[in-house]
């Protein structure tokens, strides 16, 4: 995953590469998403999420899509 | 100690170690740091790499520790006066995240036009940018490492 400075940046490495265009979060988004997936895992009781627990995740943060889709 | 329990063990004294060193310990530093011996540390190593805690290279020793990367990458995090190394923007941001700390990812552009700095205050993220995923979620562990 990277950051670009604008959509425009993420198009012109897209095209650079002939990639497809993949899925964008806001950086609040990631940092969101950051926060909720990696904020615990140095505590004991941490354990992995769940599909069900990823996919909740992604919905409350807005993330939704095929492109985000975990199976 | 059963398998899982120590797992567990070694998972929250590895993370502690990148914590306070700001570097990922190899199995034998950390069997040193935990008083365990190397052997135990390395099957965890493996047994935490087949549950997808962390990423192992071909040694068995850790590649990712996510969202540590155990080598230098483009994603610089400075927090507590020290300096990490996230494996993508996400785990640069969770860098701050499981360190519950203010900071700044040094990040680059993707395509190469410049630095972009990202600040992490008060709980808030704060900078220019949209990050992307080229590879669809579902597919992120065929590759971790391109992902």
């Amino acid at each position: 995953m990277l950051v670009f400075r604008s959509e425009a940046h993420i198009d012109r490495w897209s095209a650079a590469r002939g990639l497809p265009r993949g899925g964008t979060l806001s950086l609040d988004q990631a940092w969101r998403l950051a926060r909720a997936w990696y904020a615990t895992k140095a505590v004991p009781e941490w354990r992995r999420p769940s599909v069900d627990e990823a996919e909740a995740l992604f919905a409350s943060l807005g993330i939704a899509g095929p492109f985000w889709a975990l199976r | 100690m059963s398998d899982a329990d120590l797992d567990r063990d070694v998972r929250v004294a590895l993370y502690r170690s990148i914590e306070r060193r700001a570097d990922v310990p190899r199995a034998a530093a950390l069997a040193g740091e935990m008083g365990l011996p190397p052997e135990d540390v390395r099957a965890s190593f493996a047994r935490l790499g087949a549950g997808r805690v962390v990423v192992l290279a071909s040694d068995g020793e850790i590649l990712m520790a996510n969202p540590y990367s155990a080598a230098p990458t483009a994603f610089p995090v400075r927090a507590r006066g020290k300096w990490y190394f996230g494996n993508c923007v996400w785990d640069a941001l969770g860098i701050l995240a499981i360190l519950a700390s203010d900071g700044v990812v040094e990040a680059t552009c993707g395509d190469g036009c410049g630095p972009l700095t990202l600040e992490v205050r008060g709980g808030e993220v704060r900078g220019e940018g949209v990050v992307h995923f080229a590879v669809p979620a579902r597919d992120w562990w065929k590759d971790i490492v391109f992902t």
